[in-house]
């Protein structure tokens, strides 16, 4: 396939390629199949908001969304899951589901609705990738949308407010990470030695709340606790993303 | 409290699935589950949860009793049906029932190790992810069905203007819920693309075995069939949505297999699961 892939995403920071997780899922299945991906970061010089990131440009198709782009990858043969049975494959859509219903909630809340985070690494970190004056608007737009997004997917009663939801939500993260670190055990990928876009998923919700250095950090904490799945992230990093980190 | 007659023929029916700790709490006879009114009012969605936690309590082979309230949604401690009422308690949706069940000395689940644990939950999340947001998409989301079935049953029981009152709140908060997890700019074909997706998946972790993990039912087990077999059994504006589960022969096995079972066998006492 000799059309260039270009993909739009934000960029990296404390060692990763990028601290946004649904980028970093798409960089990492990129690897892993062997996609030639053209990384573009998002900096000042980026024009206006075009929807969600990442986005996928090739000759005549714009795709974003990582399932969509992921999907395209598949259908232009750059296919990670090709020595995966079927129950495998079934496996995988499972786990990311859980990942997106367990994780997700925390991980959103963890970087852009917890005050001390959001205010002292996220806010700066984004605001300082995005042109004057959307940098005023967008992390903030970002953030609403987040907070949303907890609040309509678990905020029903008995939870009314905030507070009490998020204490239901990290719970459910802390859960969801032991089931992962149960699941992985002592190999070295999900699925036997290759990695697979389960792999790819966990990588990008994982990494980010693993290096990122945050003020309030009591998932993290819980993270670095369970060492298999930490050895699995930076694993990743050294054996993938090594030779792009030249500039951090 | 248990009768002893009653107790015996139930041990003595076909393989129990359930394991009964030594200390189990005794559970009351009076032990009710509340829905929406079956005929007229219940919407897919729904019936779908409250079936899989009817099959889930008859597993476990704990007798409850179908009440139908119209206002059931509203009586719901956490604004979702079904709901049960045991003893003092009132707990609803089938996770929190799950654990409360638990509690009183009476789970499926048990015999499983920590990967299959890991296993059984993150396939409960796909249904849930998958299947039921499709359901309530098709429901609350695709013009069609919203004018025809929808609207007309969820405020059937009210008068008019509340029964449009009602039925547009609902819809308005079930498209807020949609724009926030990304589906809100899907289509028809798209969301049934990935009731495709997510019953392939089913299909293929069942394989040829009787349920999910082999020979015992879990609560994975309940909650698959309680949205399967209301999928396949509820009249919509077009069987798009029938035909993506009939698509795979082992998972209508499965529907029939569990409803043999646990429903058929069992003889009165619960109303009957057929769909109106």
């Amino acid at each position: 396939m000799a059309a260039p892939l270009e993909l739009s995403c934000w960029g990296g920071g404390w060692g990763l390629p990028s601290v946004h997780s649904e980028s970093l899922v798409v960089m990492a299945y990129a690897k892993f199949s062997g996609a030639p991906l053209k990384v573009n970061v998002i900096d000042n010089t980026w024009r206006g908001s075009r929807g969600d990131v990442p986005i996928l440009t090739t000759e005549d198709n714009i795709v974003s969304q990582p399932a969509k782009i992921l999907s395209f990858l598949r259908k232009q043969k750059y296919n990670a899951d090709y020595e995966l049975s079927a129950k495998q494959g079934a496996d995988t859509l499972a786990y990311i589901a859980l990942l997106e219903e367990k994780l997700l909630p925390a991980v959103l809340h963890t970087f852009w609705v917890e005050s001390d985070n959001y205010f002292t690494v996220t806010k700066p970190w984004f605001a300082s990738r995005i042109p004057f004056p959307l940098s005023l608007i967008l992390p903030g737009r970002m953030s609403k949308g987040a907070r949303n997004r907890i609040l309509v997917t678990r905020g029903q009663p008995p939870f009314y407010h905030l507070r009490e939801v998020e204490a239901q939500i990290y719970r459910d993260a802390k859960e969801c990470l032991n089931l992962l670190s149960n699941r992985l055990g002592t190999s070295q990928f999900f699925f036997g030695d290759t990695p697979s876009t389960l792999d790819a998923y966990v990588f990008g919700f994982l990494a980010p709340l693993y290096k990122v250095r945050f003020p309030k950090v009591q998932l993290q904490e819980h993270l670095k606790q369970l060492s298999n799945l930490c050895r699995f992230c930076d694993d990743i990093l050294n054996s993938y993303f090594r030779l792009s980190l030249g500039d951090g | 409290m248990w009768s002893g007659s009653w107790r015996v023929r139930f041990q003595e029916d076909k393989v129990s699935s359930f394991r009964k700790s030594k200390t189990a709490e005794p559970w009351p006879e009076n032990a009710t589950l509340y829905q929406q009114l079956k005929g007229e009012q219940i919407l897919l969605s729904d019936n779908a949860a409250s079936l899989a936690v009817q099959a889930f309590l008859q597993m476990c082979n704990l007798p409850v009793k179908v009440v139908c309230r119209a206002n059931a949604e509203y009586m719901s401690p956490s604004g979702k049906v079904p709901f049960i009422h045991v003893g003092n308690q009132v707990v609803s949706e089938l996770g929190p029932i799950v654990q409360f069940v638990k509690a009183k000395g009476h789970s499926l689940s048990d015999g499983l190790d920590e990967v299959q644990k890991a296993e059984m939950k993150a396939y409960m999340e796909l249904v849930n992810n998958m299947l039921l947001t499709a359901e309530l998409y098709l429901q609350w989301c695709d013009e069609a069905t919203v004018g025809e079935i929808t609207h007309a049953r969820y405020g059937s029981p009210y008068p008019w203007p509340l029964n449009h009152i009602l039925a547009y709140q609902k819809q308005w908060e079930v498209k807020r819920k949609m724009k926030a997890i990304g589906w809100g700019n899907k289509t028809l074909d798209q969301v049934l693309e990935d009731v495709d997706q997510c019953c392939q998946a089913l299909s293929q972790r069942l394989g040829t075995q009787p349920y999910f993990f082999n020979k015992q039912p879990t609560e994975l087990d309940a909650l698959v069939f309680g949205h399967l077999y209301t999928i396949l059994t509820t009249q919509l504006t077009n069987d798009e949505l029938s035909e993506k589960v009939k698509n795979y022969s082992n998972l209508l096995a499965f529907c029939r297999r569990i409803e043999q079972h646990y429903f058929e066998d069992r003889g009165k006492g619960s109303s009957s699961i057929r769909s109106s």
